[in-house]
């Protein structure tokens, strides 16, 4: 009988060989599971996962981002509104400006409208205020010299088919003291009671200096004429104003003069 | 505010009409003289807080006049507008060199008269 406690050689050999095996694959597994685990602990770990109910870091970044996106996007329209805003307060400036700038001018235009009203009351006043002759011819003088700036005028009277000079400041009287009618620019003012001005081209030669011939009208006739030779240096040209005081001069002037005529207005006439 | 005085010195009757014409539409209180001399008296006398001055004027004229006022105490600081027809350079100078504030030529321009009126009170 054997013993059936003892292997048999074969069998024996073949289990230490199966165990050599068996440790061969546990040595390999285990150098395997050695290099996973070095290779795993040089990378990042892996996020914790969060407790059930807690917020987790990536929502707080979303909602992080949600509100800053909202806050932007309200800046957003705050800054396009206050564009907006300030568009129309540059519209509204520029129609205030276009208003101040209206308005400075109807003042300047008042202004020039009251000053030439004022001269022409002024010049009025003179002409019918004096007692004498010569208050009106010295008023006439006064007008010329500083409401029209002329420091150089004569004043003419029809008398006997000629001018006579009655008045002369500025210029030599002598030159001009009897003029004919239909003479020259000053008598044509006389002769067709048209007011003469010179604008810058003179009427003839040795007419140079003559600015404006303002023909003294008393009814329908014409009594006389005041000349008016170079304006003030600083005094370029007429403007409407002078106009104004030559057509005043015209219709009151020679009206005046008659009235204070010693020899009385029937017979001045 | 107190109304503020000014002294008109002119010889024409014209120029002080129309002086007083455009001054009235502001709230000042006018007073006249005929010549330097009665200017210079008017101004010890009136105290004034400007003075328009003509240049050409009998018994003295406006830079004289000028002169005499910048030499008193109490009329020397009173600003003093020349009213000249002479527009010239000499003239102006003339004018400062005598002692006047600024001036305006005539014709009177009443905007400009008024802006240094007003520009020579402070306003």
């Amino acid at each position: 009988m054997s013993d059936l406690r003892k292997p048999a050689p074969d069998a024996a050999k073949e289990r230490t060989r199966d165990l050599r095996e068996v440790n061969e694959r546990l040595k390999e597994l285990v150098a395997s599971l050695r290099t996973e685990k070095d290779r795993l602990g040089a990378e990042p770990h892996p996020a914790i996962p969060p407790a059930p109910g807690a917020t987790s870091v990536p929502e707080t970044l979303d909602l992080e981002k949600k509100r800053l996106a909202t806050e932007l996007a309200l800046a957003r329209e705050a800054v396009a509104h206050a564009q907006e805003e300030r568009e129309r307060l540059r519209e509204r400036l520029a129609e205030l400006e276009a208003e101040h700038r209206r308005i400075c001018d109807d003042y300047v235009a008042a202004q020039e409208k009251s000053t030439d009203l004022a001269q022409l009351y002024v010049a009025l006043e003179r002409l019918h205020g004096g007692a004498t002759r010569a208050d009106t011819l010295a008023a006439i003088q006064e007008i010329v010299v500083n409401l029209v700036g002329s420091e150089e005028l004569a004043v003419f009277e029809r008398r006997d088919g000629a001018l006579s000079l009655v008045h002369a400041f500025g210029v030599p009287p002598r030159a001009l003291d009897r003029l004919g009618l239909e003479q020259d620019a000053i008598g044509r003012a006389a002769a067709t009671g048209r007011l003469f001005v010179a604008n810058g081209t003179p009427a003839a030669p040795g007419e140079e200096d003559l600015t404006a011939v303002i023909p003294l009208r008393v009814g329908d006739s014409v009594a006389g004429v005041i000349a008016i030779f170079r304006l003030l240096g600083h005094k370029p040209v007429l403007d409407d104003s002078d106009h104004a005081v030559f057509d005043l001069l015209s219709a009151h002037a020679g009206l005046a003069l008659r009235l204070r005529d010693p020899r009385g207005p029937a017979a001045a006439g | 505010m107190d109304r503020k005085k000014i002294l008109l010195v002119d010889d024409s009757s014209t120029v002080l009409l129309m002086e007083r014409m455009i001054l009235s539409k502001s709230p000042y209180d006018l007073v006249t003289a005929k010549d330097g001399q009665e200017g210079v008296e008017k101004a010890l006398a009136e105290r004034p807080d400007l003075i328009l001055m003509d240049v050409v004027m009998p018994r003295m004229d406006g830079y004289e006049a000028c002169r005499r006022l910048r030499e008193q105490d109490d009329t020397k600081a009173i600003p003093v507008i020349m009213v000249t027809t002479r527009g010239e350079l000499q003239s102006v100078e003339t004018g400062y060199a005598s002692g006047c504030t600024d001036y305006v030529t005539k014709p009177i321009n009443g905007l400009e008269l008024l802006a240094k009126v007003k520009s020579c009170l402070g306003q």
